[in-house]
């Protein structure tokens, strides 16, 4: 078939209708950018798990693996591909382009960044991509989120070249890797220059960002370093409110004890963001005072935080009303009800595994995904040291397992970032 | 502010104002007004326009019917290009789009400092129903230049082959679909609403979405880039 007659066999034959995606759409199924307009609003088919490399297990890289979790499927639950990047680099974080046929994915341990096609065949990503010129072009070391904007990607760092430490900054691609500009994290006005992850609000042109530890931190043995009294108090305790349009800060917030994971409300009438800082286990939500002010508040606690549960990622559903909290230390995963966010009330709680870590929900909230790994020296050992992905059924009231995949047997690593994937956002440049 | 240059910046910003009050009345007219940020944005000049990627270039088709390099169309001024088909109806897709480059042609003829500075290119990505005949019905008065105004060029494409290296070049996709909600699968044609501005040179420098596509924001960055240009000529060494 050629050309024309794809173009025509996609777009010509039945009465066309017009879908912009748009202003309506505020965020993902698992909360990434509001820009990545292509939900899945049904069945997801898969789950690309960003998976840390294990020496002596498989061949030993950093990997995105392919799960099938479509129920349909004769091989629902089961891995259906990987590709490796042939080394190990801390994988961790991932994420979309705006037009979500890339999955950009990094290393803590290094400055380069994997770029996969997940459109060709989504069944079957592609390395396609390295881009190797963060560090050079920026100074920043450990690319960990990757925002889309529209034809870019914003990438944050956790930490820098010079030193290895915690003060770090954003880097800006376009989205055929070609670096474009560096913003550094504020170290005046109460900023602690660290960076961990990163959100937007388009409705009120603000950026979010929030602020963890350097290099010489996360890659120590965790035993190691919560002994030492000095290396504990470089952690980020802010929250930094940007002019997204112009990427200048405006307002650096105090949040005390790591903020991680940011999330906004995907409801459209709602304009607050919330976060959970890892280190002293509270919710806190960034919003709008009466005067129009942004402020961040406490509002919740997670757990018993003297037992130091380590809450490591939040997943926020479509209506802006409820939270899953996964904590690492004690292997559980809890709800919150987030109907006033002032206020948020934990109803109910599972443990979900000896560790775990991420979170991602489905759309229509009815399937919950599960990973194991933190970091791959931050894990636990012996037996505790589980690695999996876990597919559960939420009916609103109970966390059904459906799946596991055990990373270890399938000799893949150390399971961590999940992003959903569908056989409809299959894309050939030939028109469809 | 005292400078020659700080004058036109001054005066041009005085202009937009008042262009601003136009494009809120040119909206009025429509069926729907359009929205105004629910933000204060930057102040023109005060922010950086990346050079995001160079313009793609290809053949493309004027209401003519004749075939040109899509350069002839996005060089030598200010150009703000969307893609539409015809048969859009979506509010938040193409007629958003329509509507507020009507809101801006208005606030630009109303603004003498950017009269021949900035040009408009609506292109469609379906050549199949949007023959040239088609866009020229579709622009209808709009094509026609007026005193003071700017070029609104209404463009489409021979073929697919011919508009894909188009929509690829500018990260402008298109997905197909199928509404299966009604029992009798009816395909569709969905796109992410961009719109690209795009320097004098061909490089485009900012691309909005829906979330972020509002009059007073492209005059801003209109500008922006003006003033960017000013700063340019400024520094050239002066030649003898």
């Amino acid at each position: 078939m050629d050309h024309k007659s794809v173009f025509r066999a996609t777009i010509g034959v039945l009465a066309v209708a017009c879908m912009g995606f748009s202003a309506a759409v505020r965020g993902d199924e698992t909360c990434n950018s509001p820009y990545i307009a292509k939900l899945i609003k049904g069945q997801e088919d898969y789950v690309y798990v960003w998976t840390l490399g294990v020496e002596g297990l498989g061949d030993g890289s950093d990997k995105l693996v392919t799960v099938d979790v479509n129920p349909k499927s004769k091989s629902y639950g089961k891995v259906v591909h990987s590709v490796s990047t042939g080394m190990r680099a801390e994988a961790h974080h991932m994420g979309f382009t705006d037009d979500r046929r890339q999955i950009w994915a990094g290393g803590l341990a290094e400055s380069r960044i994997w770029v996969f096609d997940i459109a060709t065949n989504p069944a079957k990503p592609k390395l396609v991509q390295t881009i190797d010129d963060l560090s050079d072009k920026s100074g920043y070391l450990g690319p960990h989120t990757y925002y889309a904007l529209p034809g870019r990607m914003l990438v944050q760092a956790l930490s820098n070249t010079k030193d290895k430490g915690g003060v770090t900054g954003m880097a800006l691609y376009n989205n055929k890797g070609k670096y474009l500009d560096s913003y550094a994290m504020p170290t005046e006005g109460g900023g602690d220059g660290y960076g961990y992850d990163l959100a937007v609000n388009p409705k009120k042109n603000v950026l979010l960002t929030s602020s963890f530890t350097g290099y010489a931190n996360y890659m120590r043995p965790l035993g190691e370093l919560i002994q030492d009294g000095e290396a504990m108090k470089k952690f980020g305790n802010t929250m930094v409110l940007w002019d997204l349009k112009a990427i200048k800060p405006r307002k650096v917030l105090a949040v005390p004890g790591a903020p991680l994971e940011i999330r906004w409300s995907l409801n459209p009438k709602d304009n607050w963001a919330i976060t959970a800082t890892a280190l002293t286990s509270k919710l806190w939500l960034v919003k709008q005072d009466g005067k129009g002010e942004w402020m961040a508040k406490e509002v919740g606690t997670i757990a018993d935080p003297s037992k130091t549960p380590l809450p490591v990622d939040i997943s926020i559903t479509r209506d802006g009303k409820g939270l899953w909290v996964n904590t690492f230390m004690d292997g559980k995963t809890r709800y919150f009800d987030l109907s006033n966010p002032e206020a948020p009330k934990q109803t109910y709680e599972k443990s979900t595994g000896k560790q775990v870590n991420m979170i991602s929900q489905s759309w229509d909230g009815k399937r919950v995904y599960i990973t194991s790994s933190l970091l791959a020296n931050w894990d636990k050992g012996g037996a505790d040291n589980e690695q999996f992905l876990r597919g559960f059924a939420w009916n609103g009231k109970e966390l059904a397992q459906k799946f596991e995949v055990d990373f270890t047997k399938e000799k893949l690593g150390r399971a961590h970032h999940m992003k959903l994937g569908s056989k409809a956002l299959r894309y050939s440049a030939s028109g469809g | 502010m005292s400078s020659p240059r700080g004058i036109r910046r001054a005066a041009r910003a005085l202009s937009l104002l008042a262009a601003l009050a136009c494009a809120a009345s040119a909206g009025a007219h429509q069926s729907e007004p359009i929205a105004e940020p629910d933000f204060l944005p930057p102040a023109p000049g005060t922010y950086v326009l990346h050079r995001i990627m160079a313009a793609p270039e290809g053949r493309v088709l004027g209401i003519d019917g004749r075939s040109q390099p899509l350069s002839r169309y996005t060089r030598g001024q200010i150009t703000l290009l969307g893609f539409i088909y015809t048969t859009c109806t979506d509010p938040q897709g193409c007629p958003l789009a329509y509507r507020v480059f009507d809101a801006l042609k208005d606030a630009i003829a109303a603004t003498p400092a950017l009269h021949g500075k900035v040009q408009f290119v609506t292109l469609s990505f379906d050549p199949e129903r949007d023959a040239p005949e088609v866009m020229r019905r579709y622009a209808g008065s709009r094509a026609v230049e007026k005193d003071g105004g700017l070029r609104w060029y209404f463009l489409t494409t021979r073929s697919a082959r011919e508009l894909m290296p188009l929509v690829e070049g500018f990260g402008q996709d298109i997905q197909i679909t199928y509404d299966r909600s009604t029992g009798h699968p009816r395909r569709e044609l969905s796109h992410v609403l961009k719109v690209f501005l795009i320097d004098d040179a061909g490089d485009i420098r900012e691309i909005y979405s829906s979330m972020f596509l509002y009059p007073r924001l492209v005059l801003n960055d209109i500008d922006t880039l003006l003033m960017e240009k000013d700063l340019t000529q400024s520094r050239a060494p002066v030649q003898k």
